[in-house]
């Protein structure tokens, strides 16, 4: 999957917004949104609230999570732990990416923000590159990735996925006499 | 947002995995509903969020299609076999355009393959099975997926000749990492979401 892909599907996670405009029930095919009072605020999923940002339309409120010290703890929990700690937001880096970059100035302490939530990050993908590394060297047939977001399995994705078929493909032309098919190749 | 999430689902599913998952009724309802739309001329300010939000359903409908044309080209041979050989009652894994757009690949494949060397080849070896021309689908191959609804002892098989198979239990909300085979049955029934 592109990383776009998975930019596309984040921006369906609701943020609360603040409007300056008013308009009345929007019937949208996924849900009902609004009405939209001026200085009232309204839940609308990222996509709608980043245009309306972009058009002056309104503040965006930064979610809970977005906090220095919530966000300080989570880095120091993620170091000490050698599993997959809960996210913060199963689109935690997309989201931050976003909204950090279309509504920074509705976001305080935004380029502290931005460090830890990378921090966060790359403890998370070194994790996930060790146990990578252990899943093919101990030739593991299975293994629970809870707190793995979309992202981050994207990153090895592809990698991963054809190393297992490759050695898959070379196991079974081990066993004498095994019918499979031809593999794919490409 | 439920339509268009389990709209999206499906579509990481096709995505991944190898064989075709058929999801012809939110096709429909979605190009009814967009149909339905265009009527909504009030008001700038409403048909602007209708509009981009019909943009991104198309957005999502496109890639989906693309995604099982893509595995239609790949696989023909083995798609129209399947095709034949399921029973009278089962439903279709392929749309009647989809039947009719791998019907003629194979065809214009097939003419393209004898015009341009096999009628050169010598009598006996101008036919090509495609069947085992064309590399099937590797079921076995590793998928991510997360789990809707628990589903106990599912059995693992093992990598090497040294290891047991052994059995998990699938919790509901987790995500795995494992085989395609084993997991095909619950992808088909939505007891798991390819991710």
């Amino acid at each position: 999957m592109d990383p776009s892909e998975v930019e596309f599907l984040a921006e369906k996670e609701i943020v609360k917004i603040i409007p300056n405009f008013s308009l009345d029930k929007v019937y949208l095919i996924g849900g009902d949104l609004g009405p939209f009072n001026p200085g009232l605020p309204v839940d609308v999923p990222v996509w709608l609230a980043l245009n309306l940002k972009q058009r002056q339309k309104c503040r965006i409120v930064p979610p809970a999570w977005m906090d220095v010290e919530k966000l300080e703890e989570m880095r120091d929990l993620e170091r000490k732990e050698e599993a997959f700690t809960p996210v913060p937001s199963p689109y935690y880096m997309e989201l931050t990416k976003l909204l950090l970059n279309y509504a920074s100035d509705n976001i305080p302490k935004a380029d502290e923000i931005r460090t830890l939530v990378k921090d966060i990050w790359d403890t998370r993908v070194a994790k996930l590159r060790l146990s990578a590394d252990s899943f093919i060297s101990q030739m593991e047939a299975h293994a629970k990735l809870d707190n793995l977001t979309l992202m981050e399995i994207n990153t090895i994705r592809a990698f991963l996925l054809d190393s297992l078929n490759c050695m898959y493909k070379l196991r079974s032309n081990l066993q004498p006499g095994s019918s499979k098919g031809q593999f794919t190749d490409y | 947002m439920s339509d268009v999430l389990s709209d999206d689902g499906s579509d990481v599913n096709q995505d991944d995995s190898q064989e075709d998952v058929m999801t012809p009724a939110e096709l429909i309802a979605k190009l009814e509903e967009e149909a339905n739309l265009q009527r909504v001329k009030k008001g700038d300010a409403k048909a602007g969020i209708h509009r981009m939000e019909i943009d991104r359903i198309r957005f999502v409908l496109s890639s989906y299609l693309r995604s099982r044309l893509q595995k239609i080209e790949k696989f023909f041979p083995h798609v129209l076999e399947k095709e034949k050989s399921r029973g009278e009652g089962d439903p279709s894994l392929l749309s009647p355009e989809e039947f009719a757009f791998a019907k003629e690949y194979y065809a214009i494949t097939e003419t393209y393959l004898k015009a341009v060397a096999l009628k050169r080849m010598p009598s006996n070896l101008q036919t090509v099975d495609m069947l085992k021309a064309v590399p099937e689908p590797c079921l076995d191959s590793f998928v991510f997926l997360r789990v809707k609804e628990r589903q106990e002892n599912i059995l693992v098989e093992p990598e090497t000749d040294d290891q047991r198979e052994y059995v998990v239990d699938l919790e509901e909300g987790s995500q795995h990492l494992m085989r395609y085979r084993t997991i095909a049955p619950l992808v088909s029934s939505g007891a798991v979401q390819l991710i």
